[in-house]
């Protein structure tokens, strides 16, 4: 097995799963033995003309971008979008529910209308070109990230990611039911692969993994406010923090 | 089998003793719940605990265990059981026990389970109070608690200790416990009687009489409305105490050489459960939530009834407690079902 060239980008993002990968430690550099990275902004300088697998995060959420992708598919063999915003919009989705003039003011006031800030709705990746793999999460986790690059280095065809949702993971470790607590939680909707680490440590799941693959939306939002007993536009709400381009409201095509 | 009779100071000076030589998983506070956990100190152990997040087959029955792990040089086997002792389960988990134990030792046998299950030994222990959606009093009566090796009973001055077992008799090797008196044993008796009767949940129908209208219930139009609200969570099936599915797993270590082969419960009511592989593609054989749930149900109460003596389900009532949508409780489906 020879080393696979891989090549890393980000658009629009926080760019924390690529400090996620630095806070990997130990186990990421020994990857390094199998790896061997030809294009990384933070790290160097080099561009690639061959890439193994080209690993996006980040969301598109211009049309300026597009070019730039489509030049990354071009060079590489596989696409692997990770992260929330890469695969989902992430949270940069929200906006795609709030009224454009407004949050540019908020977000730059007088400079508002300089021409790098004119963005469209946040979209995934595959809104502009074929992503082959995702690796979902805000960030990403590390054994999913591991289990993921193992396959493709070892050439498994369908790499399996878990459709069953956080609940599974809660209950195999044993944590405590936010419910049972008179908390609420996104867990029996969100995807899992996370290993269920939030609700372990007492924070309700957001879903930034992402949706099973048929969330139960109705039963999730009159749970939320029956038992979690959060106002009716919250409860409807509730789900969009990370999937706003996942629900039947969507704003992004 | 002899029974005898302890006092509160005797009961932790002999969990002390047995910690000594071996593990002890009882019952122990974890927020508002309880869990079987490995105990580090006798004053953790919660007797009084209602039930547990888990039944207790994860001391033998891990939710994720490796099989195997592999290198360059070969193939080994990841079991490597332990001697332990499982301390204070409850009457409804024993029962549960067996039928694992029936269900695993089955044609193929499992060695990784039964070679665990083999090195634990397992006290049970009465009922002190109720989890709010028990009903183990109505649930499989004709099934005998059978299958540990020593039982304590709290009873108003102390506990009754039964030994069952050659296993049980060797925990209290060494022990000076005095003789249970006539009444003391009739205390203890009356206790778990009393435990069974005072559930406060109740199957109001026989074992037979639920299998056989489950069975006439193939094309109802029940299944539909009460899986309405299911989040395909698959809750109701990683709490059970007598679910034993499982899915296998290899995974490459980071090395990228060596790996291990695991598995983990599985869960008959998540999408993915009955998904297979199919030449072009999968197909999904239970595809819609109606289907998953009449699995379910007629898996604890209607298809396992003949070889395990009654049903796959024993009472415990974590599922109903488990199912955020509030679908999962066995005896208000079933009292609805036999009223349809």
């Amino acid at each position: 097995m020879g080393k696979a060239k891989c090549a890393w980008f980000d658009f629009t993002s926080c760019e924390g799963c690529q400090i996620e990968m630095t806070n990997f430690g130990e186990p990421f550099l020994e990857l390094l033995e199998h790896v061997q990275p030809v294009e990384f902004r933070e790290a160097m300088s080099e561009k690639a003309e061959e890439i193994d697998v080209a690993f996006i995060e980040g969301s598109f959420s211009r049309e300026a971008d597009r070019a730039r992708l489509e030049d990354i598919r071009k060079r590489a063999k596989i696409v692997v979008a990770y992260g929330a915003c890469a695969t989902s919009g992430g949270i940069n989705a929200l906006k795609n529910h709030q009224d454009r003039e407004d949050y540019k003011e908020f977000v730059y006031g007088k400079d508002k209308d300089m021409p790098h800030l004119d963005t469209q709705e946040a979209k995934p990746i595959s809104a502009a070109i074929k992503v082959d793999y995702e690796i979902r999460g805000c960030p990403i986790s590390r054994d999913d990230f591991v289990n993921v690059v193992s396959q493709l280095l070892h050439g498994t065809e369908k790499v399996y990611i878990p459709s069953y949702p956080v609940c599974v993971e809660c209950k195999l470790r044993e944590t405590v039911c936010q419910y049972d607590q008179g908390g609420h939680c996104l867990g029996q909707i969100a995807r899992a692969g996370c290993g269920a680490p939030c609700p372990a440590d007492g924070i309700p799941c957001e879903a930034c993994r992402g949706l099973i693959d048929h969330p139960n939306l109705e039963a999730s939002v009159k749970v939320l406010k029956e038992k979690g007993k959060l106002p009716a536009r919250w409860a409807e709400s509730k789900a969009r923090m990370f999937t706003a381009n996942l629900l039947p409201d969507a704003k992004a095509d | 089998m002899p029974t005898y009779h302890l006092s509160e100071t005797e009961l932790s000076s002999w969990v002390n003793a047995i910690m000594a030589t071996q593990p002890v998983i009882g019952p122990v506070a974890k927020k508002s719940r309880f869990v079987f956990d490995r105990l580090e100190d006798s004053a953790d152990l919660r007797l009084d605990y209602d039930t547990t997040i888990l039944p207790p087959k994860k001391a033998f029955f891990p939710p994720k265990q490796d099989l195997l792990h592999f290198d360059a040089s070969g193939v080994r086997g990841a079991i490597k059981p332990e001697s332990k002792v499982l301390f204070g389960v409850h009457p409804y988990d024993i029962k549960a026990i067996h039928m694992l134990d029936v269900l695993f030792a089955e044609g193929h046998p499992d060695h990784a389970y039964l070679a665990n299950r083999e090195a634990t030994t397992i006290i049970g222990s009465s009922v002190q109070n109720h989890y709010q959606h028990a009903f183990f009093g109505t649930a499989s009566p004709s099934v005998p608690v059978q299958g540990h090796d020593a039982f304590l009973t709290k009873i108003p001055d102390g506990y009754t200790l039964d030994i069952l077992s050659e296993k049980g008799r060797k925990l209290i090797e060494g022990q000076n416990f005095k003789p249970a008196s006539a009444e003391q044993t009739a205390a203890s008796e009356k206790v778990n009687e009393d435990a069974k009767a005072n559930c406060p949940e109740k199957l109001t129908y026989t074992s037979e009489e639920i299998k056989a209208k489950l069975k006439a219930s193939w094309d109802s139009p029940l299944w539909e409305e009460a899986s309405q609200d299911c989040f395909s969570c698959g809750s109701c099936n990683t709490t059970c105490s007598t679910c034993y599915c499982f899915d296998v797993q290899d995974t490459w270590n980071i090395d990228q050489k060596s790996g291990k082969r695991y598995r983990r419960w599985d869960a008959c009511m998540t999408t993915e459960f009955a998904e297979v592989s199919v030449q072009g593609g999968t197909e999904n054989f239970r595809e819609t939530k109606a289907a998953r749930y009449r699995h379910r149900m007629m898996r604890k109460a209607a298809y396992l009834n003949d070889k395990l003596g009654g049903p796959a389900c024993v009472g415990c009532g974590r599922c109903s407690g488990a199912c955020t949508a509030d679908i999962a409780n066995p005896v208000n489906f079933i009292d609805k079902l036999m009223k349809s």
